[in-house]
C-alpha cells in the first residue's frame, strides 16, 4: 500500500508520543492505526502491551484483519476491546475490591453479568406489575420498546456520569410538549431505581451498573491502575468521536501513564449520539495530546463525488460546510422513477447485473435503505440470488424466534414436557416433524401428525398402532425415525428434567444431529440449534440467583421469547457469508462498517426513515448529553429539532458520499412499501441539489 | 393540452391568496377546478424549494389525472417529479404530521396504525370483557314487558352486537371530542347522578385504548386527534409546517368534522390561504362525528373573503336535474317537519350551456320511472330483476347501477341475478386487482394448511393459471388437468413421489406428453411453495407472489399484504397458517382496509362496466355516475320523516321507550364533559334529537341517490315487514312530476 508522507510519519513516530489525528472520513486515518499498531509490533513491542480501543466491535475489523493475517508472526496477543468490554474485565477481575462499596447486598457472592437482553427480561419483570398499576399510561409504544428505553436511559446516565436519579429530572426539565405526558418521566425515574435497586440486592449487573462500578470504585483503586499500566503501554483508539463521554473520561485520565498513544477522530461523523456518542468531549481529548496531525485528501470518493456530497450536505444543512460548491459530471448521480416499490426493485436488479458485466466486483457495490424490513430484504436478496449474483445483507441480528428451526426444537420440547401444559397446534407438530426428519415432506408429515398427534394429552401414539395401508402412505422408513423420536421423548420424560439448555443439547446430539434426521445435513440450522443452546444458558445463568427450578426456567424462558422480551439474537451467521458480495444493508450499519465501495445504490430517498427522529417518548440523546444545559427554563424546542435533524441527516449524507467511490443510484418509488405517498427531507435536497445544477 | 373552463371555474383560478369558500353541485368538476388551481399556483412560480400546495380530500381517488399532469409537467424540466404539492386524505395528513414528532404526543417513533379490522377485533374483546364483568348492568333498558326468557335470549344473542355498535359510537364520539379515558373518568367522578351509559361506554373505551398502548398502536381517529394535540402544543412545528404549506385547498369540505376543520383551520393560520370546496347537500357521512353541513355554509356565508358557486353540471339530463331541484324545494319549503328544512339548500343544479365541453344528455322526460306500486320486499326485488333482465341486453354499451340502504339488501339483488344469468359487480370501495390479489394468495396458503387435500391443489392449479381460463386456446387443456389433479387421490404420490407410489409416472402411458410436462412444472412449483411454509408469513407471501404474478401493482400489493400479515402475525404469535389464511380471506372480501394502497386506489371507474349491473350502496355511489340507476327500497324506514308511525333503524324493539341507545350514550358522554349550567342529560331526548339528524341525512342521501342518474332513473319502494309505507319525499316528488 502506498502510504502518503504526512501518514508514514505518524506510523513512525517515536515510541512515546501522543499524537492526536483527526480528518474527514476517507482520508486515511484508520490506516494510519492499523499500519501504526503493524509498525509497533514489527520493532518489536510485545503485542500484549498494545490495546486498540474502538467504541463498537464492528470497528475493529481492519485491525482484526491484520492480527490474522500470516505476516503477523507470534508476538502476543494485542488487546482489541471497547471501554464497555474493558470495564466489564475489570469488574469480573476486582470484584472483592468494589462489590462491597458498591453496595451489592452479597458482596461474597460472584457478580451476574447481564447482556441486553436479559436485563431487557428483568425490566419486564419489574415493571409488567407497574404497568397494571396505571404506570405509563398516556404512551402508546410496545412494551419490549418501553423496556428498552428504560434501560437505555440507565446506560445513558453511567456512558454520560450522572447519577441515574437524575434522568427523569433532566427529562422533564427540558420538555416543551403535552403536560399531560410529564408524569411518564417519573414513572420513568421510579423504574429505572427499582431496577437498580434489584440489581443490587442480587448481584446483578447490567452495562450501566459496570460501567458506573468500573469508574466510581475500580479506576481509582491503586491496585487496579497498577495493573493496568502494568499490562498496557501502548494505545491506538479509533473512531472516538463515537464514543461516549465516560470512556474520554477515562483516556483522558489514562494517558499521562501510558508510553505512547495515538487517538483518531473523524471529522464528519458522530453518527452514535443515540447510543451515548459525544464527539465534542472525544474533540477535546486533543488538549492532552502532544501533537495534532491532520490528514485532508479523501482516497475514496472521486472529485465528482465530492462535489455532489458537498451540495448535498449544503442543501440539507447550510451550516454543514463553508467550501465553495463545484458542479459535478451529471452521470455521478442517476436515478430511476418508479410508482410501485417492487418496481424499483426490479430496476435494481438489472442496474447490478450491468454493472457487474462492466467489471465492477460485487463487494464494491451496497444498496442501501433507511431500514430494512424482513420484507424488503427478502425480496431484493431474492431478485439478485435468482441472477446469480453474489449477495450478503450485513443484518446486525435477526431473532431466534423467527428460525424455522428454533420453533421446531420448541415444539419438541413441549412435547417432552407436558408440565409445562404448552399445546403446540397441530401445524406446529407437523412442521417440527417435516424439519426432525431428514427429507420428510409436509404432506406426510401432515398426514402423520393428524392420526398419531394427542393435543389433548400432549402425546404421540405410535406408529405400529396406525392402520397398515396409511403405514404404506407415509412410508417405513419415515416411520422408523419417527419411532426413534418419539421413543427418545418418551425415555427423557422418565428421568428427572435437566436444565432447558441441557436438553436442547441432548436433544440436538443424540437424535436430530444423527444420520436420517433433520439437523444432520443441514448446518443452518445446527447453527441456529447452538445459538438458542448458548441463549438459553445465558438466561440461566442470568437466573441463578432467582432459585428456580430448571422445569419453570425452560417455561419462562419459551413465554419470553414469545413474547419478545427475549430477541434471542441471533449473531453472527453473516460472518460466514461470501465476502465478494454485493451488500444490502441499513445506511448506518453501512457507515459502521468503515468502508468504502465503488457504487451506492440508495433506495428510498422520499422515506423519512431517512431523518432519525430524536424524540424518543422516554428518552432524548441531546437532553442527556453532557452539552446539554439543565437549566430551569431550557427546553428542548422545534428549532432544536430541526437544526439537529438537519445537521444528522447532513453528517449521514457526507459519511456515506465519502465512502462512495465513483457513482451514485437514487431508487425512487412514488409510493413506498406500505403504499404511502413518499415525501422525506431528502428526497427534496436532491430535487434543489438537481434544480441548482440546471440553473448552472 | 387545450382545456376550456366555464365562467364559473375561472372565476375561481384567479384565486390568489385568503380564504374562499365554494359551493357546488353534483357533477359541476369540483375536484377537476381545485386540481386546475392547484396547478395555476405552482405555475405561478411563488413558492419556495420546500413549499407545497396542499390539497386535502377525502379519497385518493380523483386526484390521480391532476398528480400525473403536474408530474409531466416538471419532470420535462429536468426535475425530480411529484414536488411542489401533496396531496392527502385527512387521515393521510394527520400521519404526516404525527409521523414527523411522534414523541411529543406520547408515540413510540414506530408506532403502528391498526385498521378497522383489527380495530373491530379489539373493540369486540373489550365488549366481551365488559359483559362477561357486568352481565346484567344494562337490564334496565331492556324493555320491561318481555317475558323473562326472551330477556335471556337477547341478552345472550342481541346485545353483544348491540353493544358493538354503542361501543363503536361512544368511542369514535369521544375521540372526534378528544376526550381521554381519564379526563372522562375524573369527570364522571363528579356527576350529580350516575350515567350508567357513559360509565360503560368509559370502560370499554378504557380497555380499547390500553389494548392499543399496548400494541404501540393508534387507530385513525386517533391519527386525527393527535395531530391537533400536536400543532396546539408546539407552536414552532405549527409555524414551521405553515411555511411548507402556504395553500391549503380542500375537497368534500361538507364533511369535515370539527376537529378535521380545526386542523386545517391552524395549518392556514389567521389570514392564511384556504380554499374550501364542497356540496352541503351530500354530506352523508356524520354519524358519529362533530360534521355538519351547516358549517361550512356558516363558512362560505360569513368567513370567506370570496365565496364561488360550481352550479353548472352536465352529467345528468334535464328531466333528472329537475327532479333534484325539487326535492331541494319540497325540503326547505313542505317537509311536515319544521326542524328538516334545512337539510338541503341552494345553489340549485344548472344544465351546463349549449357550447360546453361537456353537455348535458338530451332532456327524456320518460327516462324518468316513479313506480309508486306499493310492493313487498319481495316483489321489488322481482320487478327489478325483471326490469334489469330486459333492459341490460338491450342496452350493453351502458352503465347501469342498482343502489340499495345496506349491504344486506344489495347481497341479496346480487344473488338474483346471478342466477338470472346477469353479470353483476359488487363491493365498489375495492378495486377488483387488491380482492384478486388477496384471493389468489389466499387460495394458495388455504392448501398449504391442508396439503394432503386433492381439490384444494386443484385450486392451486387454477389459480396457478388463470389466466388459462378465458382463453380458448387454453381452456379444454386445463380444465383436464384440473381435473387430473382433483382425482389424484394421495397428493403425496404426486408432490413427494417414491420408488412405488408415483402418481405422475403411472400417468405416462394413459397422457400426453404435454399434459406431463405441464404436471410436472406445476409439481416443481408447489414444491417449492411447500418448502417456504416454514417462513416467516410475510417471506412466505413474497416467496408465493414472485411465482403468481407479473404486475407491478400486484406484486406491490403482495408486499403490502406481507408486512400486514407479519404484523398481525407479531400480534397475534398464537395464530399459524390457518388463522392467517383466514384473515387474507377477510381482506379478499374486502372487509379489510389499509392507509396506503387505500381501498379507493385508482377510483371505481363505472365506465369499465358496460352491460354489466353494478349493485351498491347509495352511500358508496358517492361522486359515481351510471346511465340508468334504480334507487330502490325508498320507504319511510329507509327515509323516515321524522312522522309518529316511523319507526327508527337505531331504536331497537328490545330497548324500553324506544330508546336509541348510541344516541343516549353520546348525549351522556356529553352531559359529563360539558360544563354548562343547563346540560345536564335528560334521558331520551338524544333519541328524538338523533331522530331528525337521521331524517335530515337520509335526506341528502336520497338527493345524492337522485343525482347518480344520468339518462334514466328508477325509484321503488317496498312495505318492509309490513309496517313501512312510501318515503314522504318520493310520494311529494310523484305529485309534483
Amino acid at each position: 500500500m502506498k502510504l502518503t508522507q504526512s501518514q508514514q510519519d505518524i506510523i513512525t513516530a517515536p515510541f512515546d508520543t501522543r499524537i492526536f489525528l483527526s480528518g474527514p472520513s476517507g482520508c486515511g486515518k484508520t490506516t494510519v492505526g492499523v499500519e501504526r499498531m503493524r509498525y509497533l509490533l514489527e520493532q518489536g513491542v510485545y503485542g500484549e502491551s498494545i490495546l486498540v480501543l474502538t467504541p463498537q466491535r464492528t470497528l475493529q475489523e481492519p485491525y482484526q484483519e491484520l492480527l490474522q493475517s500470516p505476516e503477523i508472526g507470534a508476538g502476543g496477543q494485542v488487546t482489541l476491546a471497547t471501554v464497555g468490554g474493558l470495564a466489564r474485565r475489570m469488574v469480573d477481575l476486582f470484584w472483592p475490591l468494589a462489590a462491597e462499596a458498591a453496595g451489592f447486598a452479597n458482596p461474597d457472592q460472584p457478580p451476574i453479568f447481564l447482556t441486553l437482553e436479559t436485563a431487557q427480561y428483568y425490566m419486564a419483570h419489574i415493571v409488567r406489575p407497574l404497568l397494571d398499576e396505571g404506570y405509563f399510561e398516556s404512551l402508546t409504544i410496545n412494551r419490549n420498546r418501553l423496556y428498552s428505553q428504560v434501560i437505555d436511559n440507565l446506560n445513558k446516565a453511567a456512558a454520560i456520569g450522572f447519577p441515574h436519579t437524575q434522568i427523569g429530572e433532566r427529562l422533564d426539565k427540558a420538555w416543551l410538549g403535552d403536560p399531560s405526558q410529564r408524569r411518564i418521566y417519573q414513572d420513568t425515574q421510579d423504574c429505572a431505581n427499582r431496577f437498580r435497586a434489584y440489581c443490587l440486592e442480587h448481584n446483578l449487573l447490567d452495562f450501566s451498573l459496570q460501567l458506573e462500578i468500573f469508574w466510581e470504585h475500580l479506576w481509582g483503586d491503586p491496585i487496579v491502575q497498577d495493573y493496568l499500566t502494568r499490562t498496557y503501554r501502548h494505545l491506538i483508539y479509533d473512531n472516538i468521536e463515537e464514543d461516549i463521554p465516560r470512556a474520554h473520561d477515562l483516556i483522558r485520565g489514562w494517558i499521562p501513564d501510558l508510553d505512547s498513544a495515538l487517538l483518531i477522530y473523524d471529522e464528519n461523523a458522530g453518527y452514535r449520539r443515540f447510543l451515548g456518542a459525544d464527539p465534542e468531549t472525544a474533540w477535546r481529548l486533543s488538549d492532552i495530546c502532544s501533537s495534532h496531525a491532520s490528514l485532508n485528501d479523501s482516497f475514496v470518493a472521486s472529485e465528482d463525488i465530492l462535489a455532489l456530497s458537498d451540495s448535498l450536505a449544503h442543501v440539507i444543512n447550510p451550516a454543514s460546510t463553508d467550501a465553495p460548491l463545484n458542479g459535478f459530471r451529471e452521470g455521478v448521480l442517476q436515478y430511476a422513477d418508479a410508482h410501485f416499490y417492487p418496481e424499483l426493485l426490479d430496476w435494481l436488479t438489472e442496474e447490478i447485473s450491468t454493472l457487474l458485466e462492466e467489471g465492477i466486483e460485487p463487494a464494491d457495490i451496497v444498496v442501501l435503505a433507511p431500514y430494512l424490513s424482513d420484507a424488503l430484504r427478502f425480496s431484493l436478496m431474492h431478485r439478485l440470488e435468482t441472477r446469480g449474483i453474489p449477495v450478503r445483507s450485513h443484518r446486525p441480528s435477526r431473532s431466534l424466534r423467527d428460525e424455522p428451526a428454533t420453533q421446531s426444537l420448541l415444539t419438541l420440547a413441549a412435547l417432552a414436557h407436558p408440565q409445562w401444559g404448552i399445546r403446540p397446534s397441530e401445524f406446529d407438530v407437523a412442521y417440527a416433524l417435516m424439519q426432525a426428519i431428514d427429507g420428510f415432506d409436509l404432506i406426510r408429515a401432515n398426514l402423520l401428525t393428524k392420526i398419531v398427534y394427542r393435543a389433548r394429552e400432549l402425546a404421540l401414539s405410535p406408529f405400529d398402532g396406525i392402520k397398515p395401508d396409511v403405514q404404506e402412505r407415509i412410508t417405513y422408513v419415515f416411520g422408523g425415525y419417527y419411532t426413534q423420536l418419539r421413543e427418545w421423548l418418551l425415555s427423557y420424560q422418565e428421568q428427572d428434567v435437566v436444565p432447558f439448555d441441557h436438553f436442547l443439547r441432548k436433544l440436538f446430539g443424540e437424535i436430530l444431529s444423527q444420520p436420517g434426521f433433520g439437523f444432520h445435513r443441514d448446518l443452518d440450522s445446527a447453527r441456529v440449534a447452538a445459538s438458542l443452546i448458548e441463549s438459553v444458558k445465558k438466561f440461566r445463568w442470568a437466573m441463578a440467583s432467582a432459585d428456580t427450578d430448571a422445569l419453570t426456567l425452560g417455561r419462562e424462558y419459551i413465554d419470553m421469547l414469545s413474547e419478545g422480551v427475549i430477541a434471542a439474537q441471533y449473531l453472527g451467521a453473516w460472518k460466514m457469508e461470501e465476502e465478494n458480495a454485493v451488500l444490502v444493508a441499513p445506511a448506518y450499519t453501512f457507515l459502521m462498517q468503515n468502508r468504502a465501495v465503488a457504487v451506492q445504490f440508495w433506495l428510498n430517498p422520499g422515506s423519512d426513515g431517512w431523518v432519525e427522529r430524536l424524540f424518543q417518548p422516554l428518552t432524548h440523546p441531546y437532553v442527556l448529553s453532557r452539552s446539554w444545559d439543565n437549566a430551569e427554563g431550557h427546553y428542548w424546542t422545534d428549532a432544536d429539532d430541526v437544526a439537529a435533524n438537519q445537521a444528522t441527516l447532513a453528517r449521514l449524507t457526507t459519511g456515506l458520499l465519502r465512502r462512495c467511490k465513483e457513482r451514485l443510484y437514487l431508487g425512487l418509488s412514488e409510493l413506498g412499501e406500505s403504499g404511502f405517498e413518499q415525501r422525506g427531507v431528502l428526497l427534496k435536497a436532491f430535487q434543489r441539489v438537481l434544480q441548482e445544477m440546471g440553473d448552472r | 393540452m387545450n382545456i376550456t373552463y366555464r365562467p364559473s371555474q375561472q372565476k375561481i383560478l384567479q384565486y390568489t391568496h385568503g380564504t374562499m369558500g365554494i359551493a357546488a353541485v353534483p357533477g359541476s368538476g369540483k375536484t377537476f377546478t381545485l386540481s386546475a388551481l392547484a396547478a395555476e399556483i405552482i405555475g405561478r412560480g411563488d413558492l419556495a424549494p420546500e413549499q407545497e400546495v396542499l390539497i386535502v380530500t377525502l379519497v385518493n381517488s380523483a386526484v390521480d389525472n391532476f398528480s400525473s399532469r403536474i408530474n409531466d409537467f416538471i419532470t420535462a424540466r429536468g426535475l425530480l417529479p411529484r414536488v411542489g404539492y401533496r396531496v392527502r386524505t385527512l387521515h393521510g395528513l394527520a400521519h404526516d404530521i404525527v409521523r414527523e414528532k411522534p414523541g411529543i404526543v406520547g408515540l413510540d417513533e414506530r408506532f403502528g396504525i391498526i385498521d378497522e379490522r383489527e380495530a373491530n377485533y379489539i373493540r369486540k374483546e373489550a365488549v366481551s370483557a365488559w359483559l362477561a364483568a357486568n352481565p346484567n348492568a344494562l337490564d334496565d333498558f331492556l324493555d320491561p314487558d318481555m317475558e323473562e326468557s326472551k330477556k335471556d335470549w337477547t341478552r345472550r344473542q342481541q346485545l353483544p352486537r348491540s353493544l358493538e355498535g354503542i361501543a363503536l359510537a361512544f368511542i369514535r364520539s369521544a375521540k372526534d371530542r378528544r376526550i381521554l379515558p381519564d379526563q372522562l373518568r375524573a369527570q364522571l367522578a363528579n356527576q350529580p347522578a350516575p350515567l350508567p351509559l357513559a360509565e360503560m361506554g368509559l370502560a370499554i373505551y378504557s380497555d380499547y385504548q390500553r389494548a392499543l398502548a399496548y400494541r404501540g398502536a393508534v387507530d385513525f381517529d386517533d391519527l386525527i386527534r393527535l395531530s391537533l394535540d400536536l400543532l396546539e402544543r408546539d407552536p414552532d412545528f405549527l409555524e414551521r409546517l405553515r411555511y411548507r404549506w402556504p395553500y391549503i385547498l380542500e375537497d368534500e369540505a361538507q364533511d369535515s368534522s370539527q376537529t378535521q376543520e380545526k386542523i386545517l383551520r391552524l395549518l392556514s393560520g389567521e389570514g392564511g390561504n384556504w380554499v374550501r370546496v364542497g356540496d352541503p347537500n351530500q354530506a352523508i357521512f356524520e354519524t358519529f362525528t362533530t360534521a355538519n353541513p351547516q358549517l361550512l355554509r356558516d363558512f362560505i356565508a360569513n368567513e370567506a373573503n370570496f365565496q364561488r358557486e360550481l352550479p353548472e353540471s352536465g352529467r345528468s339530463q334535464p328531466a333528472v336535474i329537475d327532479l333534484a331541484n325539487q326535492l331541494i324545494d319540497w325540503v326547505m319549503t313542505g317537509h311536515p317537519d319544521p326542524d328538516a328544512r334545512d337539510a338541503l339548500s341552494p345553489p340549485y343544479v344548472q344544465p351546463t350551456a349549449p357550447d360546453d365541453p361537456q353537455p348535458n344528455p338530451p332532456v327524456n322526460w320518460a327516462g324518468l320511472h316513479l313506480i309508486t306500486k306499493k310492493y313487498s320486499p319481495e316483489a321489488e326485488l322481482k320487478a327489478i330483476i325483471d326490469s334489469l333482465a330486459r333492459w341490460v341486453p338491450e342496452n350493453p354499451d351502458k352503465t347501469v347501477a342498482v343502489l340499495v340502504p345496506r349491504n344486506t339488501r344489495g347481497a341479496e339483488i346480487a344473488d338474483r341475478l346471478k342466477k338470472e344469468g346477469i353479470e353483476v359487480i359488487e363491493a365498489l370501495s375495492s378495486t377488483q386487482s387488491t380482492r384478486q390479489t388477496a384471493g389468489a394468495l389466499g387460495n394458495i396458503v388455504q392448501y398449504l394448511s391442508d396439503p394432503q387435500s386433492a381439490s384444494k391443489l386443484a385450486t392451486v392449479y387454477r389459480v396457478w393459471r388463470r389466466e388459462w381460463r378465458d382463453d380458448d386456446e387454453y381452456t379444454e387443456f386445463y380444465k383436464h388437468i384440473t381435473k387430473l389433479i382433483k382425482k389424484t387421490g394421495m397428493v403425496e404420490s404426486f408432490l413427494a413421489p417414491t420408488h412405488d407410489e408415483d402418481w405422475l409416472a403411472s400417468l405416462q402411458e394413459s397422457e400426453s406428453e404435454d399434459v406431463i410436462q405441464e404436471l410436472t412444472f406445476f409439481k416443481e412449483n408447489v414444491q417449492r411453495w411447500l418448502d417456504a411454509v416454514t417462513l416467516p408469513i410475510d417471506q412466505l407471501i413474497l416467496t408465493l407472489a414472485q411465482d403468481l404474478f407479473t404486475e407491478a401493482a400486484d406484486l406491490a400489493l403482495a408486499h403490502k399484504l406481507a408486512i400486514v400479515l407479519r404484523q398481525t402475525a407479531n400480534d397475534h404469535s398464537e395464530w399459524r397458517l390457518p388463522e392467517l389464511t383466514g384473515e387474507l380471506s377477510v381482506i379478499a372480501k374486502n372487509q379489510r382496509k389499509f392507509i396506503g394502497f387505500s381501498a379507493d386506489d385508482g377510483g371505481f371507474d363505472p365506465e369499465r362496466y358496460k352491460g354489466k349491473v353494478v349493485v351498491t350502496t347509495m352511500h358508496k355511489a358517492k361522486g359515481l355516475e351510471w346511465d340508468r340507476v334504480y334507487l330502490t327500497s325508498v320507504n319511510s324506514y329507509t327515509f323516515p320523516s321524522n312522522q309518529p308511525n316511523d319507526n327508527f333503524i337505531s331504536e331497537k324493539w328490545f330497548v324500553r321507550d324506544n330508546l336509541n341507545l348510541e344516541a343516549e350514550a353520546i348525549a351522556q358522554l356529553d352531559a359529563a364533559t360539558q360544563t354548562g349550567e343547563y346540560e345536564w342529560y335528560s334521558e331520551g331526548q338524544a333519541t328524538l334529537a338523533a331522530r331528525v339528524d337521521y331524517v335530515r341525512e337520509r335526506l341528502r342521501l336520497l338527493y345524492v341517490g337522485i343525482t347518480r342518474a344520468k339518462e334514466e332513473l328508477v325509484i321503488t319502494w317496498n312495505t318492509g315487514r309490513g309496517e313501512s309505507t312510501q318515503a314522504l319525499p318520493f310520494a311529494a316528488l310523484v305529485r309534483e312530476e
